[in-house]
């Protein structure tokens, strides 16, 4: 057996009138939607406000580990440094020992002056 | 339409809107609040505007129409069909008279019959007898064809009375 249209009115019309019994008011939806909006709206702005925080922290350690060491004003510098012993090291004829020898030369003639220098 | 006018155009069709979120989210009446309040505010916001082309309230049909898909997909992804199960023990209530238990076994027994339809039938038939749309009012809500939708409309409202008459038989 089946149902025809006005049947089918009648029943939609009875699941109507049950519904809107148990409806809720539009007040109230409207300010349970109003409600449920401020309270995600603080849930967000929570975790945004977290991050921003963070960031700035690791922010400023980055920075403070980048930053290039400063030398002091009083120290010197390490290639123009000299220790105050370097002076001692200096012996007579250190020149000597520093320079290229010439074959056929006489270490005496770089010490002793020769005649024609000697006029001179 | 400013917010104040908007707001009483949604006062007006408020009862017509629950009705048919109800349907959208199979009588589930907490999901359907939660609809029509993400649609109030999706309204009122300016998030989605009526644009003149169909009545109010079809447009709004429309509207929470795809809320409720939407809502729907969201709680699927979030796992609270699991929950809402879980939390689904009621506590006893008072017995009603016999009036309104006829009533609502009535009810009951067309819910069942609807949740065995297709959705696009179950929705056009919902559109059309419980909220006395025409075919292509209802074609505009759901955002089909009015072809497409007659056909839907004939298929579910003979496949409804056999499944009515299947039960009424019992």
């Amino acid at each position: 057996m089946t149902i025809d249209d006005n049947e089918l009115r009648r029943r939609f019309a009875q699941m109507r009138e049950a519904e809107r019994e148990g409806a809720p008011g539009f007040a109230q939806t409207l300010g349970r939607a109003r409600a449920r909006r401020n309270a995600r709206t603080t849930w967000r702005v929570r975790p945004v406000v977290l991050g921003a925080a963070a960031a700035v922290v690791v922010a400023a350690l980055w920075l403070a580990s980048s930053r290039p060491d400063q030398p002091s004003a009083v120290a010197p510098a390490i290639g123009s440094w000299r220790a105050p012993t370097d002076a001692l090291l200096q012996t007579p004829g250190s020149d000597l020992l520093g320079a290229m020898p010439a074959l056929g030369a006489s270490v005496l003639d770089a010490m002793i002056p020769t005649t024609s220098e000697q006029g001179a | 339409m400013d917010e104040i006018e908007l707001s009483r155009q949604l006062e007006r069709v408020h009862a017509d809107c629950f009705g048919w979120a109800m349907a959208c989210c199979r009588h589930d009446r907490d999901e359907a609040e939660e609809v029509l309040q993400t649609v109030y505010l999706t309204v009122l916001d300016g998030r989605a505007r009526y644009d003149g082309r169909s009545s109010f309230r079809t447009w709004l049909f429309g509207v929470i129409r795809r809320t409720a898909a939407s809502e729907r997909r969201k709680a699927w992804l979030r796992g609270l069909l699991l929950k809402r199960e879980a939390g689904s023990l009621t506590p006893d209530v008072v017995a009603p008279p016999d009036a309104e238990v006829e009533r609502d076994s009535r009810a009951d027994s067309l819910r069942h019959s609807l949740a065995r339809l297709a959705t696009r039938q179950r929705e056009v038939l919902q559109l059309v007898f419980y909220h006395d749309l025409t075919v292509e009012d209802a074609a505009a809500a759901m955002g089909v064809t009015a072809g497409s939708a007659r056909t839907h409309y004939a298929r579910g409202k003979a496949r409804l009375a056999t499944l009515l008459g299947d039960a009424r038989d019992l």
